[in-house]
């Protein structure tokens, strides 16, 4: 009797257990996720990143509200088209690219591994690939650069940066290593970006790449120097 | 003895112990907020956020009609006077460079899935991990000569960056999450070949089990950019400025 009865009881609690999990999880998952400090921290991170959003618009409105009020003025005379269109153009000039630019920022000199290697060594960790080049660039805007080139190409939203055997090609021109890369912007940022340990840029560093950044307190960055020719493309709502 | 011994090892154990707890404790109180439970917390946060969804769209709507009304009195003035018409037109040809002018044309789409979650061991993992792989897509494009690209609907502008923040991306400032759509207006099969090159980046990413789907558009819509850039630390050099 004495024998029996642990196991009779393991069993009996075994199978409550058993009732117990399964309605609990047919009733719950379905409703409620698992609220983690994770997934509320994320949640928080979300709703900054609208507000971020919000300001920027609110931005936008004073800006198109303050032209509004300048076409109004033209309307009973005080002011002329000309000037404002004047205006306009040399604003996307500048942001399109169309005009040199100078300004303290950094400038970065990348190059192969320059270790002697013995025939046959497969070199692809030794070379600077695109990837490299795109990275680093990212990282530059989200420091918020304000102008890049590489070898005196300007780096625009239509670059292309892309491996062609022994060189890169950046707008349909070739370049080779060392390459060169200018950035206008604050410039500490811009040197941590690309040099704070777990960047991308301190990730060249253990292929021994080389990899120098010096800070300068003007850099030249050319304007776009091809030529801009939208075929394909054309503002919405005009059919031609 | 021995017990002296026991007793010193069991009194470190729990200062230890206490310290860890305190400290988690302190921790999970900072995220939440004193005497908060956290499903409280989680409902004001999506009350919160919802809010603010609200908000932005109310903004966005605004800014298109102030835009449109710009946009009126613009043409109503430009029309009286040749010389400013030119100028117009210019004004409209550095916008679209610029990004600040939303575009139609063809092209193609580009529609990257994450890879589906192992369900034997139960993770996957998300293009977020690898952005570097848009970045790519996108030099594809260009070196295509695609004209205007966008990514989940935010205008591929000069200044656009591509950040990991969290279990999310943001671009132009703007959170997104996966799947990433590119839509790039271009030559459509000089767009399409160049991604499905082989070994190409298309190919790329299904070595990594991406779902990727290519397809060649008549018409696709790029929006304009909605971020202000302001340069603070560039100037323009003046010879080049005419």
């Amino acid at each position: 009797m004495k024998n029996q009865n642990p196991k009779i009881i393991l069993t009996f609690f075994s199978i409550m257990i058993g009732i117990f999990i399964s309605t609990q999880i047919k009733m719950k998952l379905e409703t409620i996720t698992p609220i983690t400090i994770r997934s509320l921290q994320t949640m928080k991170a979300e709703i900054n990143a609208i507000n971020n959003e919000i300001a920027e618009l609110n931005n936008i409105i004073k800006m198109k509200e303050e032209e509004l009020a300048l076409l109004e003025n033209i309307a009973k005379g005080d002011d002329n088209i000309i000037n404002i269109l004047l205006e306009d153009i040399q604003y996307n000039k500048i942001h399109s690219g169309q005009t040199s630019l100078e300004g303290p920022g950094i400038v970065i000199k990348m190059y192969d591994n320059p270790a002697e290697r013995y025939f046959g060594f497969d070199l692809n960790e030794d070379v600077i690939h695109d990837v490299d080049i795109l990275n680093i660039i990212n990282d530059l805007r989200i420091a918020g650069a304000e102008a890049i080139s590489i070898n005196n190409e300007r780096v625009l939203s239509t670059s292309e940066i892309k491996c062609g055997g022994p060189v890169i090609r950046i707008n349909g021109r070739s370049s080779a290593t060392p390459f060169i890369i200018k950035a206008i912007g604050d410039p500490k940022v811009l040197y941590a970006a690309v040099n704070a340990p777990g960047t991308y840029g301190d990730l060249l560093k253990i292929y021994e790449i080389g990899f120098e950044t010096t800070i300068e307190d003007s850099i030249y960055i050319p304007a776009y120097t091809g030529d801009f020719d939208f075929r394909y493309a054309k503002p919405l709502g005009k059919d031609d | 003895m021995k017990k002296f011994k026991e007793y010193i090892a069991l009194t470190i154990v729990s200062i230890l112990l206490g310290i860890i707890v305190s400290l988690q404790f302190k921790t999970v109180n900072k995220t939440l907020g004193e005497g908060i439970l956290p499903t409280q917390r989680a409902q004001q946060l999506a009350t919160e956020l919802k809010k603010a969804q609200n908000e932005r769209d109310l903004l966005i709507n605004k800014v298109d009609e102030l835009e449109a009304k710009i946009k009126q009195y613009e043409m109503s003035e430009v029309d009286k006077n040749i010389y400013a018409e030119n100028l117009y037109n210019d004004t409209m040809k550095y916008r679209m460079l610029a990004g600040y002018l939303d575009l139609e044309g063809p092209g193609v789409v580009i529609e990257i899935n994450d890879p589906p979650v192992d369900l034997e061991y139960g993770f996957g993992y998300s293009i977020i991990d690898e952005l570097d792989l848009i970045l790519q897509v996108i030099s594809v494009l260009n070196a295509a000569d695609a004209e205007a690209i966008s990514i989940n609907d935010q205008r591929y502008t000069s200044f656009t960056e591509i950040e990991k923040a969290g279990n999310h991306i943001e671009i132009n400032g703007v959170s997104t999450s996966p799947p990433i759509v590119i839509k790039a207006i271009g030559p459509p099969d000089t767009l399409e070949s160049a991604l499905n090159l082989k070994g190409g980046i298309v190919t790329i990413l299904r070595n990594y089990d991406y779902l990727v789907q290519v397809n060649k558009e008549n018409n696709i819509v790029i929006p304009k950019s909605r971020k202000i850039k302001e340069f603070i630390y560039a100037n323009p050099v003046d010879e080049n400025l005419d």
